[in-house]
């Protein structure tokens, strides 16, 4: 293994880290705000492939005007569901049964929405103009497309980190990850806090789903490839931890790009055996102090 | 007298109503086949495409009055593309609907399942679609038949072509990617095992195994170019194989390296998809061709189907198609859906005229296997837009005779007694 192939192989790693990233920050944000587990995240992650290539293909768009529609709609949609349907269960005594119950009846709803609207035929985006090449890097080649997606994994990432530490708002949604009865009686509106927090997190979620459409295939039933491994992701940075997801996305895009060359036969299931080493040693994920719940 | 006038009418009306069921069962007799597709997820195209040309097949049957005085009926549930599921269906299929034959199926996995429900309960189960050469060879049982080709066959077919490319294009390396389950692996064994029986020499410089339907394959993608295969082989199918073309596109790797994917790779969906983006030059193959051979039978089966659904078939269909007509013939010889055992011994080394048939040549079932016999053509992708949304086609064929795909009896009987 020479040094421009560990770097080529670093590169594909990071890929596949950021798109999982920007699916598993979503899922840990609803979590960590709103100790809501969305099983539905995927499918909110297909929307945005669908609504993606309906901006681009049917109304015929740029691309990118096609992925901040994505992630709008899907923010859209995603507040609805928690509005009319999921701040119905909050503080039951079932509610972590009925969280599971209804958000994976989201997955069949939306599941079958996208087939009547869409079919059942695959669909496909191009590559963004200007990003359909590639580049050389010391003597092997990376397309445009992955770094920027890489790129605008970290501008996501840098943001947040703004938003979360350097604003009210993000203020409001960290403490109300903490203690909600006391938010609310400082006059902050909770009930709009999560549903606007659940809107943001389903928008990261297409935001992802319409980056990732250019590379893969836009097909029903595709929210339910992604959530088993952003799941993995968050278990590994700590469930509900924004820091955590993207060490997590790393550390198992990392983990699979090299185990594809060091163990080709064992690949798939070495992003388990870190979730399991994760759970074995530390639970509560690497990141074990909430950055989220911290106020 | 009025009311005389309405009572008659109503006994008259409640007659009818009584009577109507017990007519319709003296006059309609229906051979019912019970069809297992999956209609979401991922392979729900393929289930898609499988009842609507299935439905074709029956209609056209029925439009000309149907099989010795039999009319066909289709009833089709979505098998989810789960095992288990699937044969819970199946088995109220037999016990409550009264289906004669069991029918269909995607996924290898669901059809391993269903061919033991056949086997217990003695019903004949139509292949369509599942290409796992294990029900035809290790797990063969007398009621499974299978009227599309099988891995062993497209393997077979892609050892030959390597074979003959090693004249005009010498190759020495070669590395495999495919899924990660019976298919994927049945594949990769089965080409090593026909060029080996060819006496081609080869070396294998990697195998990747991505699970199925996983979104990414950037870092296989990079591994594959450090290894530097002269062919790179490989088994991902439908919408597997659209995102691998599609993330491997930019790194240049079909410049690099021979991309052959004889079994499910010319499926007509990676060229429906990808558009103009499917690179020119890749060597493919499926089990039907929208566009070979180029026969009236042919254009005309792709012309119905289009006319009926506004777009093109996948192969999927035309097994579905060939399932329907395999039964109406067997009925037809037999004069009755009910005698099982008459049924099997009409299929069995029936002759049967497909719309993938070339001049000259005519699909049967080989009674040893129970596997449809047939001819394989191999292509590369070309630019061709008579099939939008398409813009590359397959082109350039070779054709590979049917006798030369079929597994020898070295290979079938030793996996038989196992």
């Amino acid at each position: 293994m020479d040094l421009s192939f560990i770097l080529v192989q670093l590169l594909s790693g990071l890929t596949m880290a950021t798109l999982l990233f920007l699916v598993a920050s979503g899922l840990t944000l609803i979590f960590g705000v709103g100790n809501v587990f969305n099983f539905a995240h995927g499918s909110f992650y297909m929307l945005g492939a669908y609504l993606a290539y309906q901006a681009a293909t049917v109304w015929h768009t740029d691309f990118w005007t096609a992925t901040v529609a994505a992630a709008l709609g899907a923010g859209v949609l995603g507040m609805l569901a928690e509005s009319l349907f999921l701040r119905r269960i909050y503080g039951r005594a079932e509610e972590a049964g009925f969280q599971i119950l209804l958000t994976y009846s989201f997955i069949l709803v939306i599941d079958d929405m996208v087939k009547i609207i869409w079919g059942t035929e695959y669909k496909s985006l191009l590559r963004p103009a200007g990003l359909r090449g590639s580049v050389q890097i010391l003597g092997e080649t990376t397309p445009t497309y992955n770094l920027a997606i890489i790129g605008i994994g970290l501008a996501v990432v840098v943001v947040a980190w703004l938003v979360l530490t350097r604003t009210r708002a993000g203020k409001v949604a960290r403490a109300s990850a903490l203690d909600r009865e006391m938010l609310s009686a400082m006059g902050v509106n909770v009930p709009l806090t999560m549903t606007l927090v659940f809107g943001i997190a389903t928008a990261l979620g297409g935001f992802a789903g319409a980056l990732a459409a250019p590379l893969r295939s836009v097909t029903p039933g595709a929210g339910i490839e992604v959530i088993i491994d952003s799941l993995i992701v968050v278990v590994i940075g700590g469930m509900g931890n924004f820091w955590g997801a993207w060490l997590g996305a790393l550390i198992l895009g990392e983990v699979t790009a090299f185990a594809v060359i060091l163990v080709p036969e064992w690949a798939v299931v070495v992003s388990y055996v870190v979730m399991v080493l994760t759970l074995i040693f530390k639970p509560e994920g690497l990141f074990s102090h909430s950055p989220l719940r911290k106020v | 007298m009025v009311k005389h006038k309405s009572v008659a009418v109503i006994l008259m009306v409640v007659l009818a109503m009584a009577l109507a069921p017990i007519c319709a069962l003296a006059q309609e007799k229906v051979v019912k086949i019970g069809a297992l597709y999956p209609m979401t997820g991922r392979a729900g195209i393929y289930g898609l495409d499988s009842v609507d040309a299935a439905e074709m097949a029956v209609e056209e049957i029925n439009g000309k009055g149907g099989v010795a005085g039999y009319k066909l009926e289709l009833i089709n549930t979505d098998s989810k593309a789960k095992p288990d599921y699937s044969v819970m269906v199946a088995k109220r299929y037999i016990d409550q609907d009264k289906v004669h034959f069991l029918f269909g199926v995607v996924s290898s996995a669901v059809g391993l399942a269903l061919t033991e429900v056949s086997k217990q309960n003695k019903k004949i189960f139509i292949g369509t679609d599942h290409a796992s050469t294990q029900l035809t060879v290790d797990k063969f049982q007398p009621y499974y038949f299978r009227v599309s080709n099988n891995t062993f066959q497209s393997m077979a077919a892609g050892a030959l072509y390597l074979k003959e490319m090693m004249q005009t294009k010498p190759w020495q390396t070669m590395a495999y990617i495919g899924p990660d389950y019976a298919y994927g692996h049945d594949q990769w064994n089965e080409l090593k095992y026909n060029l080996d029986r060819f006496g081609i020499k080869y070396k294998v410089v990697g195998e990747y195994w991505p699970k199925l339907f996983a979104p990414e394959y950037t870092p296989f993608i990079t591994s594959i170019l450090k290894d530097k295969p002269d062919v790179l082989i490989c088994g991902l199918w439908g919408g597997d194989s659209v995102a691998f073309i599609k993330q491997a596109t930019p790194y240049g790797l079909f410049e690099k390296t021979l991309f052959c994917s004889p079994d499910a790779g010319g499926n007509y969906e990676v060229m429906s998809t990808t558009g103009a983006e499917l690179p020119l030059g890749l060597v493919l193959s499926a089990r039907h061709h929208n566009n070979w051979p180029e026969t009236p039978a042919n254009k005309d089966y792709v012309a119905k189907f289009f006319k009926k659904t506004g777009r093109y078939p996948t192969y999927a269909a035309e097994g579905a198609y060939t399932g329907i007509l395999a039964i109406a013939q067997a009925v037809e010889k037999v004069g009755n859906p009910n005698d099982t055992e008459a049924l099997v011994k009409a299929l069995e080394g029936m002759k049967i005229s497909l719309p993938e048939d070339p001049e000259g040549f005519t699909s049967y079932i080989d009674p040893e296997t129970h596997q449809i016999v047939q001819v394989q053509a191999i292509g590369v992708t070309v630019a061709n837009d008579q099939f939008p949304p398409a813009k590359r086609m397959l082109g350039n064929w070779k054709i590979y005779k049917a006798e030369d795909l079929l597994p020898p009896k070295e290979y079938i009987e030793p996996r038989r007694k196992k």
